[in-house]
């Protein structure tokens, strides 16, 4: 898979390249700007972009600002945002335009291989990858008359995986239970919250997270 | 000096005293109607020496007072010369008096019976300040002060009835009633122009004389009148003191019975009491317009023609709010001038009408009223110059600060972040490695290092964040408190009526004020919600952050409290707190925002 990567610290540029590269990816461009990630883009064919939130000049949300226009300049890239820091509102924001192909990570992630490449991939197939950091900020978070407070802990493991944008597939073999049986967990929780069972298993997680983040 | 003041004050009632009790003392049969010609001088004259004496009391530093003394004994001597045939006691005044003065100063003491008259010239001319004003009123009085001694000296040395030709009396009779009449017309038009140039304070006080002059104006009008009078009464030849061809106002003295009265009570009307100035200095502690202070002094001093002149030192003169030059009046004015010195040069001056004069306490205090206020006004400037120096020193600091804050959040970012996320990429290769070459011991070792790690870069991001959340200045306030919300061990409710940007200090600043509420709320209040309301309207930024806990929080207690409202002063708002028992507590601010 080609991958331009994005970043302006060049020794975290050059681990995460050396984690991808580890991995079978093809690092086909480096960019420091995003200014250097759109000429990039201009010319090499890539499948998936690992940006910073955070980049030259002001050191802000350029990032976001690139993703979007990215994501609208190239329907068909993946996008993975990366950040010292996670926040549900850029979450929804980045779902929001389209919950396809996106995924927003904190920075440590890269680390656990495993958790980051199974987050690149499902990125790169069409889905979406959302912090656990988020998710489970937003599922700790203390509601006034919370639904999510019915659920049992299994529903509530399953709304996680389900709001990070894993697939049924992903979550029952991480859960290690059948198909049906999450099926049924599916449906339990969508009425206990009383969310319509709206779109794929890659539209619920933007359903599933502005559940969980409207007060 | 005070002798003297308290023989007058024992003297004039003595010899009211003492003429009325003769009066008593003498009616006979024979005496009756010469009686009732005394009378004539006796109730004005004791009414003269009565209102004088009370009216040199009240006023001490008032002229008027003596003046309306020697009116009143001037009558009263006359009196006693009407009654000195058929009164003793009379007489022996008489004589006491003649023999004091001597007999050749019999003329003298004959010449100045009628000053009397001049003297209620000088004061109707003179009231109510006791002072001439114009030239033409003193030079008026001092001519008659002269001149009518002086024409009843001519009148009773030359032998008139002896026979030096009847023209030569018709003449001297007609040239003094000219004199007279002319000088009395000329008093009359002066004070009438006095009346009608006046202000508001001076007709105040002039229209009780001018009402009390009207029975004597009709008897100056009407000289048959007198002619009546003297019908019904019978006067009977009254000798040299008493002139019936004089004028007959002059002959008249009844009609002055009011007259005393009126200058009393005009005197006093023009006694401005403290009142009025009182008021002006709650007025003034109000804190007054530079344009309001000349009204307010007006109506305090009740004189409406009263300006305010302030001192300008590159003119080297007084000049009007409008920088229209000043001229102080001259001590003969009409005007008078008080100048409010400051420490190097005059700060002002008060020009007024000069009948306020009289009352130079009253002027006195309500000047020192007005320079204090002035000064006030100076102090007031400066200090509100240095308090926006402090504001915006203030309002520096706390940007420079957050500013700080940012950097520091910014280097750790970019620094000590990024560097231990890209140490634990590294060590995380290694691992792999290690575990790739079957090396479990190392590999475990590393997993220990890179969840210690790991660790390390979750409080060093918390610390970052409690330092400044970059989530603050990548979506704004709304995002920032949204986060703060989400990580609230109570339920938080934001209600946010907007969603643009604000300059960044003042993000920073609403942002840091409801982070420390909900930290109170969730330490202190032991609520069990949390209300966050932020509007924009009209120029203002206002944040609420209500708990429903037990309230008792209180600004001037906690440092965290006095904490925020510092920095929402610093940069121009206000924070209010509100907390009742079982009420929960509001923290109110609101933020200047253009």
């Amino acid at each position: 898979m080609r991958v331009i990567v994005a970043d302006d610290s060049a020794l975290f540029r050059a681990g995460l390249v050396r984690v991808l590269q580890s991995e079978g990816f093809e690092v086909v461009g480096q960019a420091r700007t995003a200014d250097e990630l759109y000429a990039l883009l201009a010319t090499e064919q890539a499948s998936l972009v690992i940006l910073d939130i955070h980049m030259p000049p002001t050191q802000t949300n350029e990032g976001l600002i690139a993703a979007r226009q990215i994501r609208r300049q190239y329907p068909d890239l993946g996008v993975l945002l990366l950040s010292q820091y996670v926040e549900s509102h850029h979450a929804l924001e980045l779902l929001s335009q389209s919950p396809d192909r996106v995924g927003y990570l904190l920075k440590d992630r890269v680390a656990d291989v495993d958790e980051f490449f199974d987050a690149v991939s499902r990125v790169a197939s069409g889905g979406s990858a959302i912090d656990p950091l988020v998710v489970s900020r937003l599922l700790a978070r203390k509601r006034a008359g919370d639904l999510v407070d019915d659920l049992t802990d299994r529903e509530r493991s399953v709304l996680a995986l389900m709001a990070e944008g894993r697939s049924n597939d992903a979550i029952a073999t991480e859960l290690r239970i059948s198909r049906k049986t999450l099926e049924t967990h599916i449906g339990t929780i969508y009425s206990k919250l009383g969310l319509e069972p709206t779109g794929g298993e890659h539209r619920r997680v933007l359903a599933v997270l502005s559940y969980l983040r409207s007060s | 000096m005070i002798a003297l003041r308290r023989s007058i004050q024992v003297a004039v009632p003595a010899l009211v005293v003492l003429v009325c009790v003769s009066d008593l003392l003498s009616p006979s049969q024979q005496s009756v109607p010469l009686w009732l010609y005394a009378l004539n001088y006796i109730v004005p004259g004791a009414a003269f020496a009565i209102a004088g004496l009370v009216a040199w009391s009240l006023r001490p530093a008032n002229h008027m007072g003596l003046l309306m003394m020697a009116v009143g004994v001037g009558l009263l001597i006359g009196a006693a010369g009407i009654l000195t045939p058929v009164s003793p006691l009379a007489r022996t005044i008489s004589e006491f008096l003649r023999l004091r003065v001597g007999h050749p100063s019999d003329y003298l003491f004959l010449a100045l019976g009628p000053l009397w008259a001049v003297v209620i010239l000088h004061l109707l001319l003179a009231f109510p300040s006791g002072r001439l004003g114009a030239r033409l009123s003193r030079g008026l009085v001092a001519a008659l002060y002269v001149f009518v001694p002086l024409i009843s000296l001519i009148g009773l040395s030359v032998p008139f009835e002896v026979g030096l030709g009847s023209w030569l009396q018709i003449g001297y009779t007609t040239v003094r009633s000219v004199v007279y009449q002319t000088c009395f017309a000329v008093g009359f038009v002066l004070i009438m122009k006095r009346w009608v140039q006046g202000g508001r304070a001076r007709r105040r006080s002039l229209s009780p004389v001018l009402w009390s002059l009207a029975p004597l104006s009709v008897a100056f009008l009407t000289p048959t009148l007198e002619g009546v009078l003297q019908q019904v009464i019978g006067v009977p030849d009254a000798g040299p003191l008493v002139d019936s061809t004089n004028a007959v106002a002059l002959a008249s003295p009844l009609f002055l019975i009011v007259l005393p009265i009126g200058f009393l009570v005009g005197l006093l009307r023009s006694g401005l009491d403290m009142t009025s100035v009182a008021s002006l200095v709650v007025r003034l502690s109000n804190g007054l317009l530079p344009e309001q202070l000349q009204p307010a002094l007006a109506k305090a001093l009740h004189d409406p023609s009263l300006e305010v002149a302030y001192w300008v030192p590159a003119l080297e003169s007084f000049a009007d709010l409008n920088g229209r030059r000043v001229e102080l009046p001259g001590p003969d004015s009409e005007r008078a001038a008080s100048i409010l010195d400051g420490a190097a040069s005059p700060v002002a001056a008060l020009v007024y009408d000069s009948s306020l004069r009289h009352e130079p306490q009253l002027v006195e205090t309500a000047a020192a009223a007005v320079r204090m206020a002035l000064e006030n006004a100076g102090l007031q400037a400066q200090l509100k110059a240095q308090l926006e120096e402090v504001r915006q020193s203030r309002a520096r600091l706390v940007e420079a600060g957050q500013r700080e804050r940012q950097q520091v959040e910014r280097d750790l970012h970019d620094g000590a972040q990024q560097q231990l996320v890209a140490l634990l990429l590294a060590l995380q290769a290694t691992r792999a490695e290690a575990a790739q070459y079957g090396d479990k011991r190392t590999a475990a070792m590393l997993g220990a290092n890179i969840a210690a790690l790991k660790q390390a870069l979750v409080e060093l991001r918390e610390l970052a964040r409690g330092i400044h959340p970059s989530i603050l200045t990548e979506a704004g306030l709304v995002a920032a408190i949204q986060s703060l919300g989400e990580r609230c061990p109570i339920p938080v409710q934001l209600d946010a009526e907007y969603s643009d940007r604000l300059p960044s200090h003042l993000e920073a600043t609403l942002y840091f004020v409801t982070a420390e509420a909900i930290t109170n709320a969730v330490k202190h209040s032991g609520g069990g919600r949390i209300q966050i309301s932020l509007r924009r309207r009209s120029g203002i930024v206002a944040l609420d952050v209500c708990d429903d806990g037990k309230g008792g929080a209180d600004l001037a207690a906690g440092t965290g409290l006095r904490g925020l409202s510092d920095r929402v002063a610093a940069v121009g708002g206000q924070l209010t707190v509100k907390s009742h028992h079982a009420g929960g507590t509001t923290i109110h601010s609101e933020i200047p925002c253009a």
